[in-house]
């Protein structure tokens, strides 16, 4: 008896120490956007690196895009390349919708999301016969020829062709009933902190800005939550078992063509949200930013963070957002020579990164900090 | 008429390039069962490397040979450093490295040599060698495609005559019986890479000196899509598939892409992985592939 | 008596977590034919594998008084081991003629060429195949061109895994007659892993019976053929 109450005792603490760790994380969540709703810099030497709510907002788009990746390679273990082809189509059928039928942004998500899922599905139906090494060609096949797609002289009316689709007649308005003004002048007045809110109230750019990023947030947060009840599900679970043993997992009866187009299907429909996320805070869908270049990028956020976990797409989609930035805003470090800080540094970095943590830490970063919390503080990990 | 031959012409050019950087995949794929995305961006540095070794004035092809070996040791390097300690049978660790490769190898050769265009140097006699009505067959055509045959007769060779050449076809057919056979797996792995790269960087050359182009870093991002789909056309490990395979991309690229009217010209690296699509689905062993040895 | 020229001691062998020999005892003496009997997952191949280099063991395995435990399979090789692996021992997409050279990648000396027409000789189905693709062959010209791959290393000790697998009696009988006289005119040393345990015991000086990793039973040959234990579990009497 008694060990019973102990169990349902330490589950109860544990569920309150979950939920004061994600109220922690969501207000935190806020305070940055407060923060850095005007332009935060860092000064590190003589260099300068922003980071604004931009950035954070790409930040998103990008790892919603990569929680696909997690789905489709982290957890049914298919080689699928081509994230930035459904990142565009997204992108590209919002933008759409948004430009020349005035939709509001979120209203596209419903046609952006059925249509990437169904696209998704049926281009993953080769990826029934395809495997392995050869999956990996066609979906990076696939990445490579989007650009020319939408630039087709057939679908200008659609795409804007190689200039591309602007959406600025949208903005996004916060609605009024939501106390942006009265927070920010609150945190203001807080003691010793209150100077990195700024000051005066906010103007109306200004707040249009954090509800954007509130808004992107809560959408990621419905995106993770979904993803985690699926990889927790039925589905999810033959999914890990195609990943781990394709053979096996088919001779015990799971039916391996649905799970895998279920699977291309959530991915395409995440990326397509990613895309979606993307444009609404660009402005514009051109074409370049859905190159090949950029579903490489997005599985250098799936490694870094670490491919099959969730956490490491958040990871992954911040270091997408942010180190090609800061490195073209590194304007000088000793023994680097000035050529080195101005080509293509950021894609540099991000390949190196890609190399040395599939070398000396395969699991990503996330799993590397797991297991270096395990090392610390053994006895606690068993006990739970 | 005249303008179909034009485009048959202009088909064994692109083919052959194309055909030469799908060799160099066949090479690593025949041994390893590996493709490497990074293919093209070596051989993107090894023609980098020339244009360098050429304006420093060595003669065109001594800058072109000391180009390939320098890919080639290059290569061997890269192999030994980031690709042997993995397991060949999982895919997914092999296709990230040659990835970062990809984006490491492009980036340092766009901080290095910029993203300018630059014009390299004409391997081949300029002018038209033929001309028959509007028909313009030009040297360099006939060049290209010459070096294209020339490079497989000589990687045939080096495959089936030499000793580590025999090394190298025992590895890619039953790698238990070559460790048996006292074979060092590693080296042998290493000299294909080489081999791979030199090939590659050869083919690079080719496709700058083409007099209608000029070398910049991203200029291999739409030839390695080519090239993957003829490599593949081949059943990626045939040496000859690589070439039939090229030289029918480069046909469905200037033909096909011409004559069928809604399929305008920007389409043809969507039809090359239309190609690519349908070999994988249908005959993943490609169209000319050699891997099931049929009993006699 | 002579010095062995393979000692095992306490060999202990795991794949991941799951330990397969748990501690082998043997040794095989020049010129002899020693065989290895035992049922199927008894960890007769992972011995086998062992001593040529292809897994990581514990305890010792010496050859010629030499601990070879820590060495590559390819210094395995030169140092006169031979390995025909269970099954797959040729290279389909070689010719037979290629197959042999691959067998003889280690020498350097110029009677390669004199040795591969003394396989000729053995077998002349070889000679009449010799140009063709070696995945195109039966499964007992498989079997003989694997065999002699092996012996184009010019080995002092021949591992053979399961040699007579799939192969018709008939056929069997003829490749064992062969392991007799190559043990005999060449001085090869065998060490024979086999599931068909009265051919290989009439052909063996010497044999083991391997029991789920541990040596349970060892003895001459012709002992073995008349215990009871083993005719009933191997020989099917
Ligand atoms: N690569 C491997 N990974 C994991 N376990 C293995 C591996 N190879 C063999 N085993 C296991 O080790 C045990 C011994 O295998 P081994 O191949 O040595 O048996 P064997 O005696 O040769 O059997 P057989 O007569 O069937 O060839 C078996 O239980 C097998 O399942
Ligand atoms: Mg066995």
């Amino acid at each position: 008896m008694a060990s019973k109450i102990q169990i349902s005792n330490g589950t109860r603490t544990y569920r309150n120490s979950r939920i004061v760790m994600w109220a922690c994380f969501v207000i935190s969540l806020l305070l940055i956007a407060f923060a850095y709703v005007d332009v935060g810099t860092i000064s590190i030497g003589s260099n300068n690196y922003n980071l604004s709510l931009i950035r954070l907002n790409k930040a998103i788009a990008y790892t919603i895009a990569i929680l696909g990746l997690q789905v489709v390679i982290g957890y049914t273990g298919q080689i699928a390349l081509g994230q930035s082809f459904f990142f565009g189509t997204g992108a590209y059928i919002s933008a759409w919708l948004i430009a020349d039928h005035s939709w509001p942004f979120l209203v596209t998500l419903l046609i952006v999301i059925p249509s990437c899922f169904i696209i998704g599905m049926v281009l993953g139906l080769p990826a029934l016969r395809i495997r392995g090494l050869y999956l990996a060609l066609l979906t990076f096949g696939l990445a490579a020829v989007f650009p020319s797609i939408v630039k087709l002289d057939k679908l200008y009316t659609y795409t804007g062709g190689a200039g591309g689709k602007l959406t600025s007649n949208y903005k996004f308005i916060a609605p009024a009933w939501l106390p942006f003004d009265e927070v920010a002048q609150a945190l203001q007045k807080l003691p010793i902190l209150g100077g990195f809110f700024g000051d005066g109230p906010l103007s109306n750019r200004e707040e249009s800005r954090l509800w954007k990023f509130i808004l992107f947030c809560v959408i990621a947060g419905i995106c993770f939550w979904l993803v985690y009840n699926l990889i927790h599900s039925r589905p999810g679970r033959a999914m890990r078992a195609i990943r781990d043993n394709e053979t096996s997992a088919a001779v015990s009866g799971i039916n391996l063509a649905i799970t895998k187009t279920l699977s291309f299907g959530v991915a395409s429909a995440l990326g397509g949200v990613g895309g979606a996320i993307y444009v609404a805070e660009v402005g514009i869908a051109s074409p370049d930013d859905f190159s090949s270049l950029v579903a490489i990028y997005l599985i250098v956020g799936l490694v870094v963070g670490g491919v099959g976990t969730l956490p490491g797409a958040v990871l992954g989609g911040l270091i997408y957002a942010l180190v090609p930035d800061w490195a073209s805003s590194t304007q000088s470090i000793s023994f680097v020579p000035q050529r080195w800080l101005q080509g293509p540094t950021g894609s540099l970095i991000l390949g190196l990164l890609l190399i040395i943590l599939t070398l000396f830490l395969p699991g990503g970063m996330v799993t590397g900090w797991r297991k270096l919390k395990n090392r610390l503080k053994p006895t606690e990990v068993r006990a739970s | 008429m005249d303008l179909f031959l034009q485009r048959v012409v202009d088909a064994i050019t692109n083919g052959s390039t194309y055909a030469l950087i799908a060799v160099a995949m066949v090479l690593i794929f025949k041994a390893t069962t590996l493709i490497n995305f990074a293919q093209g961006e070596q051989a993107m540095l090894g023609a980098f490397a020339v244009l360098q070794l050429w304006n420093w004035g060595i003669p065109m092809w001594g800058a072109v040979i000391i180009g390939m070996l320098f890919s080639g040791i290059l290569a061997a390097g890269l192999e030994r450093a980031f690709i042997r300690k993995f397991d060949p049978a999982d895919h997914l660790p092999l296709v990230i490295i040659t990835l970062g490769l990809f984006l490491v190898i492009n980036a340092v050769a766009a901080i290095i040599w910029r993203f300018d265009p630059q014009s390299f140097p004409q391997l081949f006699p300029s002018g038209n060698a033929f001309t028959y009505n509007n028909v313009r067959l030009s040297w360099y055509s006939i060049f290209a495609f010459g070096s294209c045959v020339l490079v497989l007769f000589v990687l045939q060779t080096l495959l089936t005559r030499t000793k580590i050449g025999l090394a190298f076809r025992a590895v890619s057919s039953n790698l238990e019986s070559s460790r048996l056979s006292g074979i060092k797996i590693g080296p042998t792995l290493q000299f294909g890479w080489a081999l791979a790269a030199a090939a590659g960087t050869l083919g690079a050359s080719i496709y700058a000196a083409n007099p209608v182009l000029q070398i910049e870093p991203s200029m291999m991002l739409r030839a390695l899509i080519f090239s993957v789909t003829a490599a593949a056309l081949g059943g990626l490990d045939s040496l000859w598939g690589a070439l039939i395979g090229g030289l029918t991309i480069g046909f469905v690229q200037s033909v096909v892409v011409q004559y069928i009217p809604f399929i305008p010209n920007e389409m043809s690296l969507s039809a090359a992985v239309v190609v690519l699509l349908i070999v994988l689905t249908l005959r993943p062993s490609g169209v000319l592939g050699t891997r099931a040895v049929e009993r006699v | 008596m002579t010095s062995p020229i393979l000692h095992v001691e306490d060999l202990k062998a795991t794949y991941g977590p799951v330990q397969v020999l748990h501690g082998i005892d043997f040794t095989v003496f020049p010129k002899e034919i020693v065989v290895v009997l035992g049922a199927n997952g008894a960890g007769k191949t992972t011995t086998l594998r062992s001593i040529s280099g292809m897994i990581q063991t514990s305890g010792r395995i010496e050859l010629n008084g030499e601990e070879t435990r820590n060495l590559t399979p390819s210094e395995i090789v030169r140092r006169g081991v031979a390995h025909v692996p269970q099954g797959r021992g040729t290279f389909p997409e070689l010719t037979v003629e290629e197959n042999l050279k691959v067998g003889a990648f280690i020498r350097t000396d110029k009677d390669i060429k004199i040795d591969i027409d003394t396989c000729y000789e053995n077998y002349p189905v070889l000679y009449e195949r010799k140009t063709q693709m070696a995945g195109s062959l039966s499964g007992g010209e498989q079997q003989m061109l694997a065999v002699s791959r092996a012996l184009m290393s010019r080995p002092q000790l021949l591992l053979m895994d399961e040699p007579s697998l799939g192969l018709a009696p008939q056929i069997v009988e003829d490749l064992f007659t062969r392991f007799v006289a190559i043990n005999r005119e060449q001085e090869t040393t065998m060490l024979i892993v086999e599931q068909n345990a009265q051919l290989a015991l009439d052909i063996a000086n010497r044999g083991y019976v391997l029991e789920s990793g541990r040596i349970s039973v060892e003895g001459k040959a012709e002992e073995l053929i008349n215990d009871d234990a083993i005719r009933r579990a191997y020989l099917g009497a």
